[in-house]
């Protein structure tokens, strides 16, 4: 894919540079880090943490098994993975330090440190050698980035032949008026609560604005089948609130 | 009051990281507490035993 930094690219609602999007992006999780946990609580009602298990239902960890946690930041993705895998190692990476200093702060991180490994970098640009994990997850993280196409190229490259992708985004729901009720939802409510709670309404705001731009289910399915996964599906949680793409580097 | 020591950058990942730009290897350098990519002329800093590999972070070589 063609890298021209002048390019515009979208960042919630606004137009910028795709040189630009990178830094917005760590700027608004640098900005939302220590209240990131608390602040999904209260946006999702706790429904964030049905997803994630329903994730980990599907991707069902067997022990041993290696997984890269793409914009894994506070570990809520690597700690479940190693929690039901029993035995194995999770690497998570981020774009924001602040996210990964949270997450090794948390009690968890401490009884798994010998399984996990914590890196700041960049979905596009991966530090890893080809075929090096059994399993790749970025959750609510892909639309963050700045050419999702080119997350995924990355993602099978670093998988083993094998290995498995899982992607877990916040997507479209079937019909306009439960879509419009969404958006009144979202719109009006979370920025409003993430100054409530986290003191910064433009980080909230740029969260949902984000949410509504990603492409729907069909849309993602056909970038996962373009980045050669095979036998790619996808799942509808909460009503295509959020959905999971599934796929395999076979 | 005094801060928790920072944890220190555990060299078994190196034998997982390679440099993002060009795929190459990386020897890291305790005392600088960096990852230097030879094939990049890149360093890639090391904060509280966080390796940061990203092109933008890391300091070009000479």
């Amino acid at each position: 894919m063609t890298q021209d930094p002048d390019r515009p690219t979208h960042f919630g609602n606004e137009t910028v540079r795709e040189s630009e999007k990178a830094g917005r992006v760590r700027g608004v999780f640098t900005s939302v880090a220590s209240k990131y946990d608390i602040m999904n609580d209260v946006m999702s009602a706790g429904v964030h943490r049905i997803w994630k298990d329903a994730m980990m239902d599907w991707l069902a960890p067997r022990p041993g098994q290696r997984l890269l946690d793409v914009a894994g930041g506070t570990g809520d993705i690597a700690f479940r993975f190693l929690k039901r895998a029993g035995t194995g190692h999770a690497t998570v990476l981020d774009l924001t330090e602040g996210m990964l200093v949270a997450g090794r702060k948390r009690a968890e991180a401490d009884r798994m440190a010998d399984s996990l490994d914590w890196v700041v970098g960049d979905a596009m640009a991966l530090p890893f050698a080809d075929n090096s994990f059994d399993v790749y997850t970025i959750s609510f993280g892909i639309r963050n980035v700045t050419r999702p196409q080119d997350a995924l190229a990355e993602a099978f490259r670093v998988l083993r032949p094998g290995g498995r992708l899982m992607v877990l985004e916040f997507s479209h729901l079937p019909n306009a008026a439960l879509q419009k009720a969404y958006d009144l939802y979202s719109f009006n409510v979370i920025p409003r609560m993430g100054q409530m709670i986290a003191g910064d309404r433009a980080s909230y705001q740029y969260l949902v604005e984000s949410i509504r731009r990603f492409p729907d289910q069909e849309t993602f399915l056909g970038m996962v089948r373009d980045a050669g996964f095979g036998n790619a599906k996808y799942r509808n949680l909460s009503m295509g609130i959020a959905a999971l793409h599934s796929g395999w580097k076979l | 009051m005094t801060e928790a020591p920072q944890p220190a950058f555990d060299p078994r990942m190196l034998e997982a990281l390679i440099c993002p730009l060009t795929h190459g290897p990386l020897t890291y350098d305790a005392e600088q507490q960096e990852l230097v990519s030879r094939s990049a002329g890149l360093a890639f800093p090391i904060r509280g035993g966080i390796p940061v590999m990203l092109e933008d972070e890391a300091r070009r070589l000479d």
